[in-house]
């Protein structure tokens, strides 16, 4: 009795070797595939044009895959003379005023909408809510017709002001500070201070976690868009970067480095933070279900 | 509005009338306050947000390339639909589904008392409905704007083809790295990382991986296997006809359009999609993470002492906690493939003739290089009705199917 016990045992423990051994082929292997485009991209980056067309392989492993003499040349090349240089300074740009302003107007709202009671409060945020339903292709057209009356096509004003305020953020921040204790609200008032202090000196301070989910939300979507910025500059003044890789790839040659370093200078700002701050960013993800 | 009476101190109770006054005026101080704060961001989402749908209306009713031309009415609609009727027709037999299908499941109040004949009445409304659309569809491909018919078979087929998948691998991942085990938080950045990086850089990546060239990654993959190099992100045909052959008769307007069903979506398609698996995948498990880390240990042990198999635990325990997870992400990822732009324009290609291009793509190069803005609207408020009926639809089945628990 004993010893089948004993066998038993081993054999569980066999068993559960077996399927640890699984669970990570199958895991490391995902995670290959997750990988592999991006070592794509940075061996192809750092390749010649001919090497691009005639040294390649599919596997990582072989030499081919990667070049034989690396040639950071090519980020020199395509931030000189495709203007990525300028397109990355573009979209930090435009990234950073987007988020300014989507602080600016979203706390304010946020902090009427929660703490503060007026006429009407709850159907404007209703109808504010109901904007979310509307897809982007549908303001495209009229957003531009608008934002040309206002003389605002290939401006800063123009790629950043309709993005300043988004339901969506309002609605975060608005969660959030509904959960602030009406007392403290209450108290602050007692002691003269206005809404605005209170909302400057109390609210946002003990707002961090939210306002960073705000702040990188905010700065990716800016980062990331495309369709408008595509229709809002015409010259490559204020051009994003999104607009400018993008424009590389659908009218320039098919020069697999240069496009292949110009996609890195792109998504350098994004891994860089997703790196130094991936729980914020896991959680803010995971609690509003998007990045941006 | 009166204020009511306020005891003062004194025992008293009654508001004296400056006491009312001074209380209104602070009320209105108050009000002002507060619209004050939402001034801002209402004024933006005003105009950016909530006015434009109104002007989009306006724009689709007139003829318009790039200045105001003349009013249309609803001319631009016909254009796209081949007449108002085949419009009328479609409504009327997606009205009549919806009717059909509740008279089936003898939803419907009105006819509670007689369920055999609202079963027929209901069985008959859904069959002639579905009939309708097999005929009428067809009529506004040939008759209509067969871009557009195009480009909505391309955007059905993009949420069939990416939805269900995406929500598989990501339900297989997040419970794969639900088991305890060394590294699982690298695991978990590694395979997020798709979904941080920005689309047009990924995308930029995929193009080149899937190229028509031989050297391209995708054809180097199949040099491995001895397979001959396919065209990818330009290969216009469907991969059902590529594969099986469907879809390749002859016949009048209805067989053929239902034939381009048949063909299945293009190869161009199925590379987008597989860019899609590659995104999404990480950050649906992300998600799906979340939702089993919800559901209590206390569940997993009872089911182990009543003797369940970890299969049954699975299908009869998980899945269903897991419905409001799945829920939000079938809604967020069909609305998403309707909306979806950036990485499709990039990795799509001329060459592929529209075979890759979603409604999205199809009204953006209506407005931006063609510039019928006028025709590009109609085309816009389209989509926004078809996605009006998704939500809602969406919303009702899955409510239904949905189930929170205790």
């Amino acid at each position: 009795m004993a010893s089948e016990h004993l066998n038993h045992r081993a054999s569980r423990q066999r068993r559960r070797r077996l399927s640890r051994v699984l669970l990570y082929t199958v895991l490391i292997g995902g995670a290959f595939i997750a990988i592999v485009p991006f070592l794509y991209m940075i061996a192809n980056a750092l390749k010649t044009y001919g090497e691009t067309v005639s040294r390649v392989s599919a596997i990582p492993f072989d030499p081919r895959f990667w070049p034989k003499v690396p040639q950071w040349s090519n980020f020199a090349v395509v931030i000189r003379e495709e203007n990525m240089g300028l397109f990355f300074v573009n979209s930090v740009v435009i990234s950073v005023v987007t988020v300014a302003g989507v602080v600016l107007t979203s706390a304010p709202s946020a902090y009427a909408f929660a703490k503060l009671r007026f006429p009407g409060r709850d159907t404007i945020f209703a109808v504010l809510l109901a904007t979310l339903m509307i897809p982007e292709t549908v303001l495209l057209i009229p957003n531009f017709l608008i934002v040309s009356r206002f003389g605002w096509i290939d401006t800063l004003a123009g790629l950043t002001v309709p993005f300043f305020a988004s339901a969506f953020y309002i609605f975060l921040l608005r969660q959030f500070f509904s959960q602030i204790p009406n007392a403290i609200v209450e108290s602050a008032r007692i002691d003269g201070n206005t809404h605005f202090g209170i909302l400057v000196g109390i609210v946002m301070p003990l707002s961090r976690a939210p306002l960073f989910t705000l702040a990188f939300l905010a700065f990716n979507g800016a980062w990331n868009a495309l369709q408008w910025p595509l229709v809002v500059t015409q010259t490559p003044t204020w051009r994003p970067i999104t607009v400018g890789l993008t424009k590389y790839i659908t009218e320039a040659g098919p020069q697999t480095q240069l496009r292949m370093a110009g996609a890195l200078i792109a998504l350098v700002p994004t891994v860089l933070v997703y790196l130094v701050a991936q729980k914020q960013i896991t959680e803010a993800i995971a609690n509003t279900g998007m990045k941006g | 509005m009166l204020m009511l009476e306020i005891p003062t101190g004194r025992g008293g109770s009654v508001a004296s009338e400056s006491q009312v006054r001074r209380r209104r005026w602070t009320r209105i101080n108050t009000d002002i306050e507060g619209y004050l704060f939402i001034a801002p961001a209402v004024l933006l989402i005003g105009t950016f947000g909530f006015f434009p749908v109104f002007f989009t209306v306006f724009v689709s009713m007139h003829k318009w390339r790039i200045r105001r031309g003349h009013l249309l009415g609803l001319e631009n609609f016909q254009e796209l639909f081949g007449g108002l009727h085949l419009l009328a027709i479609i409504v009327a037999a997606g009205v009549g589904i919806f009717v059909g299908w509740r008279l089936l499941r003898n939803r419907l109040g009105a006819l509670h008392s007689a369920p055999a004949a609202a079963r027929t009445i209901g069985a008959l409304m859904l069959l002639g409905s579905l009939a309708a659309l097999a005929w009428g569809l067809p009529q506004v491909w040939e008759t209509g704007d067969d871009d557009m018919m195009q480009a909505l078979r391309v955007t059905v087929w993009y949420s069939l083809g990416t939805v269900p998948v995406q929500l598989a691998l990501g339900l297989l991942l997040a419970v794969l790295l639900d088991q305890r085990f060394g590294g699982r938080q690298l695991f978990r950045v590694v395979y997020l990382l798709p979904y941080i990086v920005p689309a047009v850089a990924a995308a930029a990546v995929f193009e080149r991986l899937f190229s028509l060239r031989p050297e391209s990654f995708a054809n180097q993959v199949l040099l491995l296997f001895r397979l001959e190099p396919l065209q990818w992100l330009t290969e216009v045909q469907g991969v059902f006809s590529m594969l099986f052959g469907w879809g390749n008769g002859n016949g009048g307007v209805v067989a053929e359009y239902w034939q381009t069903w048949a063909q299945g979506p293009s190869l161009a398609l199925v590379s987008i999609m597989f860019f899609n698996y590659w995104v999404f995948t990480g950050y649906y498990a992300l998600i799906y993470s979340n939702g089993l880390a919800q559901i209590p240990r206390q569940l997993y042990e009872a089911a182990e002492v009543d003797g369940a198999s970890k299969l049954r635990v699975f299908f009869q325990i998980v899945i269903p906690l897991l419905s409001p997870t799945t829920f939000f992400l079938t809604i967020l990822g069909v609305i998403g493939t309707f909306k979806a732009f950036n990485h499709i324009y990039v990795l799509r290609s001329a060459a592929a003739r529209g075979a890759a291009d979603p409604m999205s793509v199809y009204i953006f190069f209506t407005f931006f290089r063609r510039s019928r803005f006028g025709y590009a609207a109609a085309l816009s408020l389209v989509l926004f009705a078809i996605v009006l009926v998704l939500t809602l639809v969406q919303r009702r089945i899955m409510e239904k199917r949905v189930f929170y628990g205790e």
